[in-house]
This record gives C-alpha cells, sequence and structure tokens, in this order.
C-alpha cells in the first residue's frame, strides 16, 4: 500500500499527481516534449498519461512477451520504443499508442535501447551484438560479437556509439562502420555514462568501483571504496560532475580541474537505504535521487560537489528512475508497486523551509 | 521480512542426466513455480514455460582474486527476475558441463543486490555412475563439481555393478564428507532431496545425515559369517596389495550398534603391531593380523569354530578385492586346490563398508573438526580469515558451527573460497557447548588445521 506510507511533497516539490501501473513500474520517459509521461512496467504494460493532469492517454498490455526491460524516447518525443525478455522491439506512434515498427534483432533479451541526439539511428543491444536501425526501423549495421553480453550503450556523437560489457568499453563509428577505440579494463563493466562532450567514460563496476577514461589524453582511474557495486551514474549538463550511487550516500565526483583523481568528493548523505536511481536537471546543477527505500530527494550542488537538499518526498517503495521534464518544471518518479508519482518543481531564491 | 527466493545449482558432466532431472521436478512440482536459468542450448528441451537461456558468462576481477570471480549473465538474468518476484518463487540454475561450480555458489555471496533477494538452497551434482572415475581422472572440473555439492546423485547406478558403486560411494565421501550421496537411474530421485534443502545450514545436514562427521577407520569392509562347528578356509585371490591387515572377532553380532563396538576394539587391536601369517597359517581370533599375499594363485588360510556362532572379519580391504571366500573344510581336512573349487563359498549375513582413511588418493579431500567447549572471537576471527586468505583458493567449502561465549546462540559459518558468512543461528539452551567445522577442499593440510582450530579454545 504505497499511498498509507508515502508523505507529501516538501520544500521545492509540490503536490503534483500520481498514478498506478499493474506491476513494477521499471522505466519511464516524457514524450511530445514534456506534454506526456510514458511509463513501462516489467509484465510489459505500456501507459501515456497527460504531464499536467496525469490522465491516462492510451495503455498497452503485455507488448513484450516475458516482460519489458527498456524504453527509449525519440528526441522529438513523437516516437518512443520499448524491448523486452521476447528479443523484440517496437516502436511506438507516442500520440496514439499504435505500433509503427517491429524489430526482432535476435533472441537474446533486448535490455538496453539508445536513440542517436539527433534522431535518426536507434541502436539496440541484443547479446553480445549492437544493432543499429534507421528511424524507419530498418537495420543498417550490426556490431561484430562482444566479448561478452553488452551491459551499456551511449552515444557520444550523431554518429559514434559506445558500448560497455565485461572488460572493456569499445566507441563504433558508424559512417566507417568500424570500431574507432577500444578502452580495456580487467572488470565486469555494469554501467556506462558519458560525459556530455564525449570526453569522459565512466562505469559502474562489479566489483565496486567506478572507472573513467579521458579519451583524448588516454589516462583512466578507478574510484574505489564504494560498499556496493555503483550501478548508477550521472553527468550533469556542464560535464563537471560525476553523481554515483553505490551505497546509500551519494559520492560526487568533480571533473574540473585537476581531479577528481585525489581530490575528496562531495557526498549526499539523506538517504536511509542504499540509491537506485539518479538524474541531474536539464539546465541547473540540481540533482534527483531516489533509493530503495522510496525516499525521493532534489539537491542544490555547490562547486565542490556537496549539496543541500531542495526538497524531498517518500513514496515507500523502491525507486526504480527519476526523470525530469525536458524544461525542469516537474520531477517522474517510479516505483516497484507500480506506483507513479509526478511533482511540481519550483525554485526558489533564499533558504527554503 | 520477507523470504528469500532459494536457489539450487545443478551440475553435472554432459549426459549425467540434468536435464532428465529437470524436467522430473518440473513436471513433479506443479504447486511450486520455478524459473530455469539454463546455460546449455541443444541437450533435451525443457517443457516448461519460465526457461531463461543465458550464456554462461564468467567474469574475474582486475583484483585477480578468485573468489570475485562472478557469474555476470547470472547476476543480469536474477537481477530481472526479482522485479518480477511473484510470478516464480523457485530459481534453478543449470550450468554447463564443465562449468566450475565456484562462480556460481560465489554470485550469491558477492552481489549484494543477489545476496538480498536470493539464498543458495544447495549445489546438486549428478554423477554418471558408469565414468566418473574416468572424468575424475582427466578433468579438475569434475572434482571441483563434487566437491561443491550438497547432493551428489549418483546416476545411471544401475548400469553398474553393487560392488563397484560401494567402491565409488566411499571414494567420493572421501572427497566430500559434507554432501548426501543418492542413488538414481533415470534421475529418479525424489524432488525433496534435491530442493529446499537450506544444505547451506549445517543442521540441517546433520539432521539429514548425521553420521557425516564419523570418524575413519584403519579398515574398509567388515563381513560378519555364521558359521558352525567346524574347520574354515579363508581363500584370497591375487588383489591391490601385497598384504592385508584383519581381525576377526567372534560372536559378532549384525546389528549397527554391536558393528560399531567391535569396530572400536578392533581401531585399538589395528593400533598394535600386526603379526604377520602366510598362506596355510592360522587366523587367531581378536589379533590384529597381517596377511602375507605375495605368492602368486590363490591363498589359503584356516581357522575354526568351535561352537555354532557368528564370526566378523574386520578387513583392510573390501572382500571383493580380493575376491575373498569364506568355505568350510570336510572332516578329512585334506582337499587337493582342484577340489577345493568346487565348494560352495559362505556368503555374509552382513557386510559394512567403513570410511577408510587410507584412501586418500584424491587430492580433493574434506575434513571435520568436532570440538566442545568455546572459542575465542578474535583469535577464530583471526585463524579463520588468515587460513582462508591464504588458502582460500584450494578451499572449496566451509561449513559449521562455533560457540562464543558471551553468545546465547550457534555462530553459523559458512564459506565459498574465500567468502564466508559468520551468522547468529540456534539458540544452544541447555546443550554442552560445542564447535564443528567441515572444510572441503584441495591438498588440506588437516594436521595443521585441527591444531590452529585448538589454539582458537578457550
Amino acid at each position: 500500500m504505497p499511498d498509507m506510507k508515502a508523505f507529501a511533497p516538501q520544500g521545492m516539490l509540490h503536490e503534483g499527481w500520481s498514478a498506478q501501473a499493474d506491476d513494477y513500474a521499471l522505466t519511464c520517459g516524457w514524450g511530445e516534449k514534456g506534454k506526456t509521461l510514458l511509463v513501462g512496467d516489467v509484465a510489459g504494460g505500456l501507459y501515456a498519461f497527460n504531464a499536467d493532469s496525469g490522465n491516462l492517454i492510451w495503455t498497452k498490455k503485455e507488448v513484450h512477451q516475458g516482460g519489458l526491460l527498456a524504453l527509449a524516447i525519440h528526441p522529438e518525443g513523437d516516437r518512443v520504443a520499448t524491448s523486452g525478455q521476447d528479443g523484440s522491439v517496437v516502436v511506438w506512434d507516442a500520440t496514439t499508442g499504435d505500433v509503427l515498427h517491429q524489430i526482432q534483432p535476435g533472441k537474446s533479451w533486448v535490455e538496453h535501447l539508445a536513440w542517436s541526439d539527433n534522431g535518426q539511428t536507434l541502436a539496440v543491444a541484443s547479446g553480445r551484438h549492437v544493432h543499429l536501425y534507421s528511424s524507419d526501423g530498418i537495420e543498417q549495421w550490426k556490431t561484430d560479437a562482444h566479448p561478452s553480453t553488452v551491459s551499456a550503450i551511449s552515444w557520444s556523437k550523431p554518429d559514434e556509439l559506445a558500448s560497455a560489457c565485461y572488460g572493456r568499453v569499445t566507441f563504433f563509428n558508424l559512417t566507417e562502420q568500424q570500431e574507432d577505440q577500444k578502452l580495456e579494463w580487467q572488470g565486469s563493466l555494469v554501467s556506462m555514462v558519458l560525459s556530455p562532450d564525449g570526453d569522459i567514460v565512466a562505469c559502474g563496476s562489479q566489483d565496486n568501483s567506478v572507472h573513467f577514461w579521458r579519451r583524448t589524453t588516454g589516462m583512466d582511474a578507478e574510484m574505489t571504496g564504494y560498499p556496493g557495486k555503483p550501478s548508477q551514474l550521472a553527468f550533469d549538463q556542464s560535464g563537471r560532475f560525476l553523481a554515483t550511487g553505490g551505497s546509500d550516500q551519494i559520492i560526487v565526483w568533480n571533473f574540473q580541474g585537476k581531479g577528481p583523481e585525489g581530490s575528496l568528493p562531495g557526498q549526499l548523505v539523506l538517504h536511509p537505504e542504499p540509491i537506485s536511481s539518479l538524474a541531474f536537471a536539464n539546465q541547473r546543477l540540481v540533482l534527483a535521487s531516489g533509493s530503495r527505500d522510496g525516499s525521493v530527494f532534489v539537491w542544490f550542488l555547490d562547486k565542490n560537489g556537496d549539496g543541500n537538499p531542495l526538497g524531498g518526498a517518500f513514496v515507500g517503495e523502491r525507486v526504480s528512475e527519476v526523470c525530469w521534464k525536458p524544461n525542469d518544471s516537474a520531477l517522474a518518479a517510479i516505483d516497484a508497486e507500480g506506483g507513479i508519482n509526478v511533482w511540481d518543481f519550483k525554485i526558489r531564491e533564499g533558504k527554503n523551509s | 521480512m520477507y523470504q528469500k527466493v532459494p536457489v539450487t545449482i545443478l551440475t553435472g558432466y554432459l549426459g549425467s542426466g540434468k536435464t532428465t532431472l529437470l524436467n522430473k521436478i518440473l513436471s513433479e512440482e506443479h504447486g511450486k513455480r520455478i524459473a530455469v536459468i539454463e546455460n546449455e542450448y541443444g541437450e533435451v528441451g525443457i517443457d516448461q514455460g519460465l526457461v531463461i537461456n543465458a550464456d554462461e558468462e564468467v567474469f574475474e576481477m582486475s583484483n585477480g582474486c578468485i573468489c570475485c570471480t562472478v557469474r555476470g549473465d547470472l547476476i543480469r538474468v536474477l537481477g530481472n527476475l526479482m522485479k518480477r518476484r511473484d510470478k516464480f518463487d523457485y530459481v534453478l540454475v543449470e550450468t554447463t558441463g564443465l562449468a566450475d561450480p565456484g562462480p556460481v555458489a560465489q554470485t550469491f555471496f558477492m552481489d549484494e543486490e543477489i545476496r538480498e533477494e536470493f539464498t543458495l538452497d544447495g549445489i546438486v551434482t549428478l554423477i554418471d555412475a558408469a565414468h566418473i572415475d574416468q572424468q575424475l581422472e582427466r578433468s579438475q572440473e569434475s572434482s571441483e563439481q563434487v566437491a561443491f555439492a550438497d547432493v551428489l546423485i549418483l546416476n545411471k547406478s544401475d548400469l553398474v555393478k553393487e560392488d563397484s558403486l560401494v567402491k565409488l560411494e566411499s571414494r567420493l565421501r572421501d572427497m566430500n564428507s559434507m554432501a548426501q550421496v543418492v542413488r538414481s537411474t533415470q534421475a529418479d530421485v525424489s524432488v525433496e532431496s534435491v530442493l529446499n534443502l537450506s544444505a547451506f545450514d549445517l543442521d540441517q545436514v546433520l539432521e539429514r545425515r548425521p553420521t557425516f562427521l564419523e570418524p575413519e577407520y584403519p579398515f574398509e569392509w567388515t563381513g560378519v559369517y555364521q558359521l558352525e562347528e567346524g574347520h574354515y578356509q579363508m581363500i584370497l585371490e591375487e588383489g591391490p596389495d601385497p598384504e592385508m591387515s584383519l581381525v576377526g572377532i567372534p560372536e559378532q553380532k549384525e546389528d549397527e550398534e554391536s558393528l560399531k563396538e567391535s569396530a572400536e576394539q578392533c581401531v585399538r587391536l589395528y593400533a598394535l603391531p600386526a603379526t604377520a601369517i602366510n598362506p596355510g597359517d592360522s587366523i587367531s581370533m581378536k589379533q590384529h593380523l597381517s596377511l602375507q599375499l605375495k605368492s602368486s594363485g590363490s591363498k589359503t588360510f584356516h581357522f575354526n569354530s568351535k561352537t555354532n556362532t557368528t564370526i566378523g572379519f574386520y578387513a583392510q580391504h573390501t572382500a571383493e578385492e580380493f575376491d575373498l571366500k569364506i568355505i568350510k573344510e570336510t572332516s578329512s581336512g585334506m582337499k587337493t586346490s582342484a577340489a577345493e573349487q568346487s565348494f560352495t563359498p559362505i556368503k555374509p549375513i552382513k557386510e559394512r563398508v567403513w570410511v577408510a582413511e587410507h584412501e586418500h588418493d584424491d587430492e580433493v579431500g574434506s575434513m571435520a573438526i568436532e570440538r566442545v567447549g568455546n572459542v575465542d572471537p578474535d583469535k577464530l576471527d583471526q585463524w579463520i580469515g588468515q587460513l582462508l586468505a591464504e588458502k582460500g583458493v584450494d578451499i572449496f567449502r566451509t561449513k559449521g558451527f562455533i560457540s562464543y561465549p558471551n553468545e546465547s546462540r550457534r555462530i553459523v559459518f559458512q564459506g565459498v573460497h574465500m567468502l564466508f558468512t559468520a551468522q547468529p543461528g540456534q539458540e544452544w539452551g541447555d546443550e554442552p557447548r560445542r564447535n564443528q567445522l567441515v572444510f572441503i577442499g584441495r591438498n588440506l593440510d588437516e594436521d595443521q588445521i585441527r591444531k590452529d582450530f585448538d589454539q582458537c579454545l578457550i
């Protein structure tokens, strides 16, 4: 009963709307430039809500046999791709819920999807391969087999894609259809994030560390000492701060100047249980974080990467994703009990209560 | 607190019957919703809905520590499965034939999120009774699969003779004294013997098989014979050893308690120097004898039974190894060797095989420590930490419980390689305080480990 335990948002988070998915709400994103919120649950339920009212616009059930694993919204916001345990990818019209394309890259689970910033290419990780499709769903290229299942993908340029797997990060040039660069390190890389300029590659590793590389200098470093696996990673828009999970504290590494090697990271401490989701706002140095216990906080970071909470809320169940509206005027949090909460976010100058 | 989902790992060589067993479990456990994670394609199809195929991905870490080696595919698959907990209440992981069970087991200790949602219930290893001997010689994986097991299923046991099975069981127990050994044909074992074992809890193991800490004996076999008054011959054929120790116990009863009582007596007799006797000599009772068997062909020894009685022979080797026979002489007592062949050997009314201490041919073995009293927590921590850090590569499993002086509950230990957990378990109550630890590993230095443990006793 999530709403029994939940409490009202505080600080700069204000009552918005809430809704309920039929199963564990796994992934979400804002469609149509922030006019809708799209949510996928693990059973394969897909929901489109009006971003302001929370009214359900359309919904689909069991869109992937065995369960849904990923959802990616096209940069234009008019299309959404989903994938699942059935190994398929479906591209939907975000406005109507109609199926536009159906793609079957292979038999393996598809856990990662990513649209290029220009919206022309959809990258799909299926087993040890990454497949590239045009926005019409036509396969353009498929990478060679990676040494293990691909654990993360991310676009570094409109025609360059990065993939992570056990032991390495690989950059693929899609125009030349070849590998550009390989960054190797013996460890199971479980997540990856790139700085906005694409120079810094940071990966969460199974052995409770964050490994990162600077592509221009070829320097790499390892940040150890995490009590858990730092799967959650987020770069702010300026590329200065990398926020990481892996415990109940958020560790923030500062990449400006000499750092972060040898520097002390910022620490954001309020969550009672380990971090389960992190997201920087699109414009400001504001970070949203969700935790396994259901707490959600919004932080304003200072120049050292330390921060003060601007607001908080409690949804009572493990937060699977927090997601900022494109104009940062609202924050969505979805949880393991299917809870969907959207709060208005209003920044005020001066000290908050 | 909600219940963690139990996980059973199924290992065994290709052709040992894993898929047959899987199908049997799935068809019989209608009430349970079992998710199967399968790593071998193509063998026989599995008749059920929730089957996930995953490539076995063994991930070593940069620190080179073997206990940090995990199965990446399992972390991924289980990580997704735990979001659908309402869909299943049991997980079975089938490994490929050549899999080292270490990384699979370690995954349930190493990954914090997996550890929080799942509990390793047990490791079941299927063995092709007809081929395991060769497999153990050839491959390290095979002995590791035996060493890690909580249950060893001797499959296809119908294809192997009884005496070979007895020998095989003894070999396997020697390698892993902790595991329960179950014979089967067509992988037809009861589901209760493989699922919900809580095998990582030593108390449960003792409940199931209270004899697993049974001491080792200097003899391997006992045969009890019902004999009338008269002269008898013990005939041995050529065997593996030029001599064999033997003790005869008159009036041996065939019940387990009497056998054990005499076994203790024999242990003391075996500790005394043996009297060598040659073929043709007489066997005297209640004496440690060493039968000299160097000469070729059949060797005959003599003994008498004065009344109608039973005699138990406690022999260093099984009867089968020398084809040991007891036959009764006619009153004349003079037989040509050709005529002897025509006598029917007397069948023993009871046979028992003992855990033999001399049989340490395999590198992989197990040892148990049992001591009364309390241990010093700091000393124990330091010792076990150091032992596992130095020898953890060769120590596959650790299981046991410890008594601390200021703790009202047992401290339950369990470990895989260098990883171990110590958690308070059952209350001691009025029970006398004691400690039990079992190690399974390669080339264990038993004496040193015992000595070091004793240092930790208060």
